[in-house]
């Protein structure tokens, strides 16, 4: 039970004490795991990033013989670098975040064997798609389209642990129904609230890909059907594609929201906005993904036209983040005497990395979103559509908003969780900036040869006409290329300051010299329902919120996915890699 | 000048409070919904004027051999992909008929006339492929088993390049081809 006789509604929120010492313990050390397997990912991911920048700078670096020997082809590369920094990375982290903040913040004792079976059968999956994917048996790019065939391995690792993160959402949304029953009448508190909401929203996400791994792919690629239609499955990868990217910021914006305006020194904005956006996000991330496939036929435009309309709907929620996450800072830069219009933004510990690194990160997130609002209007999408202004567009999103704040997270959490401590304030803060750095010039010079028509996803240094060396693109080119090499020195400067705190000593009580940095709030969502606003009356009940999530995918996606379903043409499979 | 200068928790100035922010949030959130709603409406104007391409949505098809938009891949005998390039219809309207396979575009050089309306029709051999004319907004998915198809009219005669944009395979790169608008009929 979490009442304080002290309980003030502005002041930061006490983590409720865990007396199991052992169960503290174990817990920490799943999420431990979690996080640290996902930086491992991170890792091998990011280190072929560099090649692909310098592919994009012209220059082709796959033929040269210790490359050769370790990887079959820029594809190859760039299916390891899609799946282990999109997928793996984010999905590991993610599921150690959000599962030992809810089970802080309610203070609740969840089953620690079903913890760590969990995460031994997301690691299984993981390791059983890795083999095709090393050995050039899967190299199907981060979206494995079919017809192209990948052995089945990788369809059944993956649909192992896409599937097991579903098992993470049944024990979060079980420990929250568990603490309404004991705690009746209450408010869930705010960080358990965006947990759980976001894990909701992930649940009814995931539906659309895990039907087309496990109905569609995995028995075609095991020959027990005789083929598969190219239309459906990637209708049913979007549903989930879409909306995945949502799961990748959601948890960012849980710090931005709840851990950076302490890390700023001020205060929470208002936490019943916080939950109307996070409502909003559960409502309607899902049903917009038809805007990936403006350029395929046989699916309505009026269909497209709807999901066009949800997603610019949805850009709704983080203009309000922009503005209250805006607010919480500058509150905190007027606190420590910051003045003018702008003037405040001086006033912020710029050289602080656990508060540069999500800032930079929500900066670089402003122009991804607004790059994102072209992507799906159909009238702008086929003059961008996969070119290069795609992954411009994406490494300021999910590659900056999300990894850099995962980043400046872990530089917090891991003393919290182990007891160690970071080892150098300097070198992290030079990894947080040169990382933001690096991922503009990179975002700058990939949007610029997307919009003169590069396109992406191509060993475009090695193409055997002279399309790409006649077009204008020398400055853009130069600039991919100076990213990749910043971004590389940012990467080891970055695992160079985790590995050294990971395998240093464990010097301090976390709980004590790292607490969870609540933060004080402005306006609370209170404690108790019964005096509460209609806003956070109206949030409180997530499981109906799921359901209508739910119904409004099924409106969305149903007639869609009927209407190809009776059109259905199957075609063979193909391995062309 | 005295400003206080600490870092301390408690400034001078008087903090934000509930009450201005409510009203800074709410006309904030009006801003934030007409924005995107004044997005859509515009997109909407963008397909009255023209100005954006039209991919047709589904059925249609008035191909021989194709049904609700779909074809056999494996066999084009009985469909106008068997002789792909430009066709002029008796009515006097152009249509032409382009199979993506890996790692080419057949015909090697698609013909058009200038300022006709052209209906393009693109379907795949095997695995999805990219339909991009460079510097145009043409950009369609190539799909084996369904017809993708745009009307559109070249204005300019000239080369345009045209380029796979979806990965088909270890040449996905090298399959670039050409559109040739052209004064005279083709």
């Amino acid at each position: 039970m979490i009442t304080s006789p002290l309980y003030s509604p502005h002041a930061a929120r006490e983590t409720p004490v865990i007396s199991d010492a052992a169960y503290l313990a174990s817990l920490k050390k799943v999420t431990q795991y979690y996080i640290v397997t996902a930086f491992l990912a991170l890792l091998i991911g990011v280190l072929i990033g560099p090649l692909q920048a310098l592919n994009y700078g012209g220059i082709n670096v796959y033929d040269t013989p210790i490359l050769k020997a370790l990887l079959k082809s820029y594809y190859q590369g760039l299916s390891l670098h899609g799946v282990l920094n999109a997928l793996v990375f984010t999905q590991f982290f993610i599921s150690g975040w959000m599962l030992y903040l809810p089970a802080r913040d309610l203070g609740m004792r969840i089953n620690m064997k079903f913890a760590w079976f969990t995460y031994l059968l997301m690691t299984a999956g993981l390791l059983l798609a890795a083999v095709p994917l090393l050995t050039n048996n899967a190299t199907l790019l981060y979206t494995f389209y079919p017809p192209m065939e990948g052995s089945p391995l990788f369809y059944i690792g993956a649909a192992v642990m896409v599937g097991s993160s579903l098992l993470v959402v049944g024990q979060v949304v079980a420990m929250w129904v568990a603490w309404k029953r004991a705690n009746p009448g209450r408010v869930t508190p705010l960080v358990a609230f965006m947990c759980v909401a976001t894990w909701m929203m992930w649940a009814v996400a995931a539906l659309g890909i895990v039907i087309e791994v496990v109905f569609l792919l995995i028995p075609w690629s095991l020959g027990w059907v005789g083929g598969v239609d190219p239309l459906i499955s990637k209708t049913l990868f979007w549903w989930t594609g879409h909306a995945i990217v949502y799961f990748w910021v959601l948890p960012a914006y849980i710090a931005w929201y709840a851990f950076l305006p302490h890390h700023a020194g001020g205060r929470i904005v208002s936490e019943p906005l916080v939950r109307l956006t996070f409502v909003m996000f559960l409502l309607n991330s899902t049903p917009v993904g038809l805007h990936h496939q403006y350029a395929d036929p046989n699916i309505s435009v009026a269909w497209k036209t709807m999901h066009m309309f949800l997603t610019f709907l949805v850009a709704i929620p983080s203009l309000l983040t922009a503005f209250s996450v805006g607010a919480a800072l500058e509150d905190a830069a007027r606190a420590r005497g910051g003045r003018g219009l702008f003037g405040w933004m001086l006033r912020l510990p710029w050289g602080k990395p656990t508060f540069s690194a999500p800032v930079l990160a929500m900066v670089s997130f402003i122009l991804g979103g607004a790059g994102g609002i072209v992507n799906a209007s159909s009238a702008f999408a086929p003059v961008v559509h996969n070119t290069a202004w795609i992954p411009g567009h994406f490494h300021i999103t999910v590659g900056t908003a999300t990894t850099l704040t995962f980043m400046g997270i872990s530089l917090w959490l891991i003393p919290h969780l182990t007891g160690k401590r970071m080892p150098s304030v300097r070198l992290a803060s030079a990894a947080v900036w040169t990382w933001f750095v690096g991922m503009m010039v990179f975002a700058l010079g990939m949007h610029w040869q997307g919009l003169v028509g590069v396109p992406r996803r191509a060993l475009v240094s090695a193409t055997a006409q002279s399309v790409y060396r006649d077009m204008p693109i020398q400055i853009p080119q130069m600039l991919t290329a100076i990213s990749g090499m910043i971004l590389l020195v940012s990467a080891l400067l970055y695992f160079y300051v985790l590995f050294r705190m990971l395998l240093s000593r464990r010097l301090d009580d976390g709980e004590a010299a790292s607490p969870l940095p609540y933060s004080e709030v402005i306006s609370p969502a209170g404690q108790h329902l019964a005096g509460a606003s209609a806003l956070v009356r109206f949030t409180e009940p997530l499981l109906a919120l799921w359901g209508v999530a739910l119904l409004l995918v099924l409106l969305m996606y149903g007639p869609v996915l009927a209407r190809l379903a009776a059109n259905a043409e199957l075609v063979p499979g193909w391995r062309l890699y | 000048m005295s400003a206080p200068r600490s870092a301390g928790h408690r400034p001078a100035a008087p903090r934000l409070d509930h009450h201005t922010l409510e009203k800074y949030e709410n006309v904030w959130f009006g801003i934030a919904v007409i924005m995107s709603v004044l997005l859509f409406v515009t997109v909407l104007a963008s397909f009255l004027s023209g100005t954006a391409p039209s991919l047709s949505g589904e059925g249609g098809h008035h191909i021989t051999g194709v049904k609700n938009g779909r074809l056999d891949p494996g066999n084009f005998a009985a469909t106008p992909f068997a002789t792909p390039g430009l066709r002029h219809n008796a009515d006097g309207s152009y249509e032409a008929f382009v199979i993506a396979r890996a790692f080419q575009f057949e015909p090697a050089v698609l013909k058009v006339p200038v300022g006709q309306p052209v209906t393009i029709h693109v379907t795949s051999a095997d695995v999805l492929h990219g339909y991009f004319i460079e510097g145009t907004n043409i950009n369609a998915t190539a799909i084996p088993g369904q017809v993708s198809s745009f009307t559109t009219t070249f204005r300019r005669p000239g080369t345009l390049n045209l380029v796979c944009n979806e990965y088909c395979g270890t040449g996905h790169h090298n399959m670039v081809s050409s559109v040739k608008v052209d004064v005279q009929e083709p």
